[in-house]
């Protein structure tokens, strides 16, 4: 057996996903990066986006999560996630994520007047719900 | 005496109270498990930031970041005050507002002006009530809070003392120490103390060669502000466990002494109804004798 990463998805209210995998790709601010065992320590701040955790060579051994944004930390081969929100691809309902990406839209429609401290909160909120979907529709 | 009937109401009235309260009890104290859960499960998380914050801070050696700074004046003060949405929970308002009461007082006398953010319905009422109006105002989220209403707390606070428009921060909530133990408290959120960064150096495992990305400052600049933010939500959540707590000791009471309150009544109610029964015969006797006597 090929040596693996523990990887851990946490958020403050729960933890999401923890597994020993083979490789995972995380969107920092600064691009994606990919981690496989014996990575250098790091600490990045990650973007909304998709992780992709591979836990076995073959190619459906792919999980998806989605994050809002957070840390990440690598260290002696455990990569700590440290998500403002996280979901795992296979546990979104399309459904209820579509309609909360139109909830958002609408939102940030009539939000213009809301000063800055709302429309900030409500553009997030879209970016999450975009990406909760587009994930959604990729574990299909 | 009191009449037969007018006890008997009296008991059946109190016989639903308890009911009543005795329900409430057992809800609070399915609510307090829940509560403790929450708490436990924000754990890792809590955990792994203090240790991601620990080893950036040492790559910041003497690192200055906006909400690290004192701001050398002392104009304005904010408190994040956490109270209930409903009440029948014995002196867990009470406490808070009274806390509330002392701090907000020393910091006028002190010249500062005072903002307040109230959270449940409890804090907002009285403040309205006195007059004052909340900075701003949270409710519906006492019971069960989200980390989202602690970000968009926390972004109020770091916002304004980022633009030195408020000079500290404090959070007043009942800690949950056990089931039977809460304490209203208060602690500061804003500055960050440095100490923070310092005790997480130490007994926790520091590899010295961490990469950072973007680099140091803006990973601390982004950590920082979270680290309010899991302040807070923390904050939340402990009151959140010690409401159903102080609501469960408040509803026991109001049992027992429901319970007692019956017992006393029954007595009297029978001792009533033997005194009525007496009394008849005691006519009836009367009766048969003056016939007798005819």
């Amino acid at each position: 057996m090929a040596r693996t990463l523990l990887c851990e998805v946490v958020t403050p209210e729960r933890v999401v996903y923890t597994n020993e995998v083979t490789m995972v790709v995380a969107p920092t601010v600064d691009g994606e990066v990919g981690i496989l065992p014996l990575h250098v320590p790091l600490v990045s701040v990650l973007d909304c986006g998709e992780i992709r955790v591979r836990h076995g060579d073959q190619p459906d051994e792919v999980e998806w999560i989605g994050v809002s944004g957070g840390y990440i930390q690598v260290h002696e081969d455990k990569v700590i996630v440290l998500a403002d929100d996280a979901a795992l691809a296979s546990q979104i309902d399309v459904e209820r994520a579509k309609k909360g990406l139109d909830l958002a839209r609408k939102q940030l429609e009539v939000a213009e007047d809301l000063g800055e401290h709302e429309h900030g909160r409500l553009e997030r909120d879209l970016k999450w719900h975009e990406i909760q979907v587009a994930i959604a529709s990729k574990d299909d | 005496m009191a009449n037969l009937r007018d006890i008997k109401n009296r008991i059946e009235s109190v016989r639903s109270t308890r009911q009543i309260t005795r329900t409430m009890e057992m809800v609070a104290t399915a609510k307090i498990k829940r509560a403790q859960a929450a708490i436990e499960a924000a754990r890792p998380y809590a955990l792994s930031m203090m240790e991601v914050l620990g080893n950036v801070a040492r790559f910041v050696q003497g690192a200055s970041h906006p909400l690290l700074e004192e701001h050398g004046k002392r104009e304005r003060v904010a408190f994040v005050v956490i109270t209930s949405d409903r009440g029948l929970c014995g002196g867990f308002n009470a406490n808070i507002l009274r806390l509330m009461e002392q701090a907000v007082a020393e910091e006028r006398a002190n010249g500062a002006e005072v903002d307040v953010i109230a959270i449940g319905k409890k804090a907002t009422g009285y403040l309205r009530y006195r007059g004052v109006e909340p900075l701003a105002s949270y409710t519906d989220v006492s019971d069960r809070p989200t980390f989202d209403d602690a970000r968009d707390v926390a972004l109020r606070l770091t916002r304004t003392y980022e633009a030195e428009e408020l000079d500290a921060a404090y959070v007043i909530f009942n800690h949950f120490r056990s089931v039977a133990d809460q304490k209203a408290e208060l602690h500061q959120l804003l500055p960050i103390a440095r100490r923070v960064l310092e005790d997480s150096e130490e007994g926790l495992d520091l590899t010295p060669e961490y990469v950072l990305e973007p680099d140091a400052e803006s990973v601390l600049g982004h950590l920082l502000p979270t680290y309010v933010e899991t302040l807070i939500y923390r904050a939340l959540m402990e009151s959140a466990a010690s409401e159903h707590a102080s609501r469960r000791t408040a509803m026991k009471a109001a049992t027992d002494n429901a319970s007692e309150m019956i017992t006393t009544l029954t007595r009297s109610y029978n001792r009533a109804r033997q005194a009525a029964i007496t009394n008849e015969i005691a006519e009836i006797v009367g009766g048969a004798a003056a016939l007798e006597d005819a």
